[in-house]
Order: C-alpha cells, then structure tokens, then sequence
C-alpha cells in the first residue's frame, strides 16, 4: 500500500494552513515595514524640501533664462539653494548642474558644483558657474572644457 | 592574457573619448572662463590651449571675440607667452602677445623677443609682426626687427612688404624698409646701408635713399642716393650737390 495513504487527511490539511498562515504574516509584515520606511522617506524630504519643483526666471531685455529643479530650500528672503537636476534654459543656451544658490532679488545665481553649459554646436564643461548681471555675463570656474563644433 | 586584452580596450576606449574630433575645436583653461553675452566676447584665464584643426595655440589668457554664437569666432586676443603653429597657414611663432582675425587670416604677434617663422622666412622682432595670409602684406615694426630668408638679410626699424607665393614658397615681391639711423640689407654679396630702402620684385631694382653704403668685393661706396639691379648685378651712386660720392677700395690681404 502507498505509503502516503496512511497520512492523516487532517494532519495534512492543519499543516497546510499553517504554512499559508505563515507565509501570510511574512507577506504582511514586510509590507508594513516597507510602508514604514517609504513614510519615513517621504516624510524627511518633506521636512527638507520648502519647494518642490521649484521654477524661476532671470529676466533681462533681450533675453529670458528660465530655471527649474527637483528641490527648493530658502535659505533667506532671497536666496534659494536649489538642488537636484537643476536646469538654466534660454532661446540661446541650456545648464545643467546639481546644486545652485539663486538670488531672487539680484537676479543671478551660483554653483560650485559640475556643470554642463550647451548652445549650438558648443559645450563647456566647468567646475561651478556664476550667472550675473541679468544673465549677460556667465562665469565658468575651474577647469574648464570649451568643444566648438 | 585577458587581463592585457581588457585593459588595451580600456585604454583605447580612454583615448577615443579623449581625441578630438575632425572639425572641432578643443580650449581648455585652468581658470574658467567668463561670457560676455551683449558684447559677444569671452575671456579664457591662465593656461589656456587651444587645438583646432588649423592651428594650436598656447597662452596665458585669451580673450575670443564671436560673431552669432561662442563657436562663430572672428577674433582672437592671445597674452603672455604665446605659442601658436599653423599647419594650415605653414607658420609658428612665439611672442608676449598676439592678435589673429580670424576671417581675413591677418595675425599680429607683438613683445620683445617676437618671432615669425614660416617655411622660407624667418622674421623676428622687439615690437610687432603682422602678416596677412589672403593678401600677402607683412610688416615688422619697433627695434630689432629682422627679416632673413635663404637670400636676403634685413635689420630696420621699420619692415614692409608684400609675399607672392611662387609654387610652395612664399618670395618677396615688393619690400620698404626704413630706419631713422640706419637700415641694413645683405643681399648675396652685397651689404646695403641706407635711411630708407626700397626693392620691386617687377623691376628687380633695389632703391637706396639717404646716407648710402654700398659694400661689395672689397669695394664701399658712399653716396646719398642709389639704385642697384638685382638682374645684372650692378649698381649706382649719385650724391647731393654738396657732397661727392666716396669709394673706398679695401685691402683685405
């Protein structure tokens, strides 16, 4: 006679339960804690961000940079340090950087962090830029790499 | 084995992203650079290189002026130790500072110690060298400034001319030479003194004016007023009413 004709039918049926119970509590708990650690997430960079997805503009007469990012935080009544993705757009030009401080009041901003300045058929690559005067005058620091096409 | 292999690849991948590409032009500073947007200029700091595919320059700063865009360069404002070849324009020199406009190919280097140097001629001088690669017109100007080509040695104040190109070579075709105390010309075996000497390339007549001195085999001949032929190789002296012309016949035994 096959052997698992003598198992008790019951004694099946508990042990299954028992395993599907279990790996119920595993699936559940592990859910909780990872709704846990996403709330405490999200809750932190809520508490660090004032603006999310902030978006400014430098005007001047002849032209107009607009400038977004992923995060805002005042650090005064005019000053903004913007972090993550950090984007300077014009008619004539584009940077990319991940941290700038923007002056609301005087119009410029400041970065020393890598950067990526892009216009037709050039590209300058510096360590930190100084945007000024309207936007007319752009300073690059650092070592800095100039490709004209 | 796979490790060399891996790393040749690494290394020619490097070098690939490293090289600069046909019809680009590569500046690096070591400290920044500053865009002037309205006045369409930018300033390039300290230890400036410049690779394109016509010529090379090194420099302390450079100041770019552009027409449209940063790319649409019309001139260039080189200081402080400037090194520029042209395999384009067949020229290098080195100077204090240097000035290339870059749409009608005129280059100026100008400080002491300057120096011009194509294929044919070599030009040095304290003040400024000027050359126009399209119309051929030089000009060298301020002390010690010289012109030497295979034939011909010039030391003047002031030197201007124009160069034809006659196959590969540049030649001189018209040539001013002027110098307040004395201009000096060593052509072949003659050495020319004179205020202010003239050569056309078409007549082939060198034109001495003023405190002339014509030294050849031996022979000085002092006057005020000269012509040599450059054809048949020979020359006359006139003087002023008041003065005569002087030959002094020298013994070099």
């Amino acid at each position: 006679m096959n052997l698992f004709l003598h198992i008790n039918k019951k004694i099946i049926f508990f042990f299954g339960l028992i395993i599907v119970f279990s790996f119920l509590i595993i699936i559940f708990s592990k859910q909780i804690n990872i709704k846990n650690i996403d709330l405490k997430i999200s809750q932190k960079i809520l508490s660090n961000v004032d603006i999310a997805e902030p978006k400014f503009a430098i005007s001047a007469d002849s032209r107009k940079i607009h400038i977004t990012a992923k995060e805002g935080n005042f650090l005064n009544k005019d000053q903004i340090l913007l972090n993550k993705n950090v984007r300077f757009k014009s008619n004539d030009f584009s940077i990319e950087t991940e941290q700038v401080i923007f002056d609301r009041n005087k119009q410029t901003a400041e970065s020393n962090t890598k950067s990526l300045f892009t216009s037709k058929n050039t590209t300058i690559a510096s360590d930190g830029f100084n945007i000024y005067d309207n936007g007319n005058k752009i300073m690059f620091y650092g070592n800095s790499l100039i490709v004209l096409k | 084995m796979r490790l060399i292999f891996c790393i040749t690849i690494i290394i020619l991948f490097s070098f690939n992203i490293i090289a600069k590409e046909i019809g680009e032009t590569e500046i690096t500073t070591e400290d920044g650079i500053e865009v002037f947007q309205d006045e369409k200029y930018y300033l390039l700091k300290k230890n400036v290189k410049i690779l394109s595919d016509n010529f090379n320059l090194n420099a302390k700063d450079v100041k770019i002026d552009f027409d449209k865009s940063l790319y649409d360069i019309t001139e260039l404002n080189a200081k402080g130790e400037v090194n520029f070849v042209s395999s384009k324009f067949g020229l290098n020199s080195i100077s204090e500072s240097l000035k290339f406009e870059v749409n009608i190919e005129k280059l100026r280097v100008s400080g002491k110690n300057s120096e011009l140097i194509t294929k044919d001629i070599k030009m040095y001088s304290d003040g400024l060298i000027e050359i126009n690669n399209l119309s051929g017109d030089f000009k060298l100007e301020g002390p010690n400034s010289k012109l030497i080509n295979e034939t011909i040695f010039i030391n003047a104040e002031k030197i201007d001319g124009i160069f034809s190109n006659i196959g590969d070579q540049k030649k001189i075709s018209f040539l001013n030479v002027i110098d307040k105390k004395i201009s000096y010309v060593k052509n072949n075996n003659t050495e020319m003194y004179a205020k202010k000497i003239s050569f056309d390339n078409e007549t082939s007549i060198i034109e001495l004016i003023d405190d002339v001195v014509i030294i050849r085999n031996g022979e000085k001949i002092i006057g005020d007023y000269g012509t040599l032929d450059t054809k048949n190789n020979s020359y006359k002296i006139k003087s002023n009413n008041n003065t005569k012309v002087k030959v002094v016949i020298q013994n070099n035994e």
